[in-house]
């Protein structure tokens, strides 16, 4: 532990234990997860940094979306980001959650994750290093300790337009809404 | 002393316990030629989960997890730490008793999160538990008709006498059955089948999250303290080390050092379990039920008609 930091431990224990114990619930969508293992394992060895993954999204804390959406796994990684408890983050990884990567013109991939759910952070790259997982959860870090990394507060501020968003592009959706009025 | 050890011995039991689980993570991630978290992580893990919003299932669900902690503390207060017991009644029988709630809370608030992969996993956790108690209770009744006792102070005591029970060759048997089960008590690899998070989704914590899980870390701590702590009361002669403490008989440094040497002791037993847990894969249940009800079961059974024998 960085000796200069036991102040802000002091000041806001909940914020910086979130930063330093990452769960992460992997979603495997695409070509994407194959640079995870090597990053959780032997090779880079995420552990360092208390970055575990999970088996159930209850247990977690930082989401990652891994690749290219389809409009199937949409309704999946939905279902997990809203099942996680708050706070939570998400991170996308690749180019296709930012703007569809080489899938721009498929008539069933998602082009855009952040009109769906809310994203904190993107790695561009197809596919990124494992080295740029480290590099963007560093940076998830500052984010964290100037408290920009509030997606599940916006998620929690603009869920109506967000479930509009979600229902426009899948329909009916078949779970109730995760705040209603009452609890927003 | 007794007001004292009601207080001590659950903290005691607490950090030693999560110092474990960090120390087993760094192990493991050092046997994997990986640097490992921090030692303090599953500290840190912790406080995260209580800083988390948790989701309850019903009452059931906060209760059962409550009683979990509970009685895990409960348990620990039968437990000699060192010199430190803060209830010597009840002995070996209230301690059995008291080692089944732990899991029956997890169950409980497992079964009412109403999620198919906790089912699997309690029931798992029942049939695991089923066959570790077979050879545990052989073991544990041929300590008691060794020395004559169900008091586990007056186990370790008379250890300090007549050296450890490991060392002597009436309860080496039983001494071998309780290191063979220890890692199904433990839920450590080869018997990991009730967490296993590749296959069902960590068990019958699938759907902890928050506090929940918080809580759940601090039950595992203390259920982890108390599966060494017991082997090292009843076979490795607690605080005692060939007689190292006796120029300091009656003071309160005797008391001190004793925990001092205990958690050494329990520190190299946790080793032992983790160089296991590194290498084996995982049984299925029916596996580890015919290996525990097969080896273990034998040669503590050996063992109970050697000291009947004897007597």
């Amino acid at each position: 532990m960085d000796r200069n930091q036991i102040g802000k431990w002091l000041k806001n224990p909940g914020k910086m234990a979130n930063k330093y114990s990452f769960h992460v619930v992997y979603f495997c969508t695409g070509c994407g997860i194959i640079e995870v293992p090597p990053s959780i394992t032997t090779r880079w060895d995420a552990e360092r940094f208390g970055i575990i993954p999970v088996a159930t999204p209850r247990q977690a804390n930082l989401f990652l979306i891994t690749g290219y959406v389809s409009t199937k796994t949409l309704a999946a990684i939905i279902r997990t980001y809203e099942q996680m408890p708050e706070p939570k983050y998400t991170v996308a990884f690749g180019s296709c959650p930012i703007n569809g990567g080489m899938y721009y013109d498929s008539y069933n991939t998602i082009t855009s994750l952040d009109k769906y759910i809310p994203v904190d952070g993107y790695i561009a790259g197809c596919m990124p290093r494992p080295e740029a997982i480290f590099i963007g959860v560093t940076h998830l870090w500052k984010l964290i300790d100037m408290d920009k990394a509030d997606g599940y507060k916006r998620y929690r501020e603009d869920y109506v337009h967000y479930r509009a968003n979600q229902e426009q592009i899948l329909g009916e959706l078949d779970w109730p809404p995760l705040f209603s009025k009452e609890n927003l | 002393m007794n007001i004292i050890a009601l207080f001590v011995s659950p903290l005691i039991a607490l950090i030693a316990g999560m110092f474990f689980l960090g120390l087993s993570r760094k192990i493991s991630a050092r046997i994997q030629w990986r640097y490992g978290p921090p030692i303090y992580q599953p500290v840190i893990d912790v406080i995260r989960s209580f800083s988390q919003k948790s989701i309850t299932h019903g009452k059931f669900f906060d209760f059962g997890i409550i009683l979990s902690l509970s009685s895990s503390f409960v348990l620990i207060l039968f437990l000699p730490i060192g010199k430190l017991c803060a209830l010597t009644s009840g002995g070996l029988i209230a301690f059995l008793y008291l080692m089944l709630m732990g899991p029956f809370g997890i169950a409980l608030s497992g079964a009412a999160a109403a999620n198919p992969n906790s089912s699997i996993g309690i029931s798992r956790k029942f049939l695991l538990a089923l066959a570790y108690e077979v050879p545990l209770l052989l073991v544990l009744l041929t300590v008691m008709t060794h020395y004559h006792t169900i008091s586990l102070v007056e186990i370790v005591n008379i250890q300090a006498n007549s050296g450890w029970a490991f060392g002597s060759w009436a309860l080496i048997l039983p001494g071998i059955a309780y290191l063979l089960i220890l890692p199904a008590i433990l839920g450590m690899r080869p018997f990991e089948v009730v967490g296993a998070a590749q296959e069902i989704s960590s068990g019958p914590i699938a759907e902890f999250g928050g506090k929940h899980l918080a809580f759940y870390t601090l039950q595992h701590a203390l259920h982890v303290f108390v599966g060494i702590a017991l082997f090292v009361d009843i076979f490795l002669g607690g605080w005692t080390f060939f007689g190292l403490l006796n120029p300091l008989a009656g003071t309160v440094w005797a008391v001190i050092f004793g925990i001092i040497i205990f958690l050494l002791k329990m520190t190299l037993v946790l080793f032992i379990g983790l160089f296991v847990n590194a290498v084996y894969p995982r049984f299925r249940i029916e596996q580890a039920m015919q290996y525990l009800w097969k080896w273990p079961t034998l040669i503590s059974f050996v063992g109970l008609i050697i000291v009947v024998l004897t007597k």
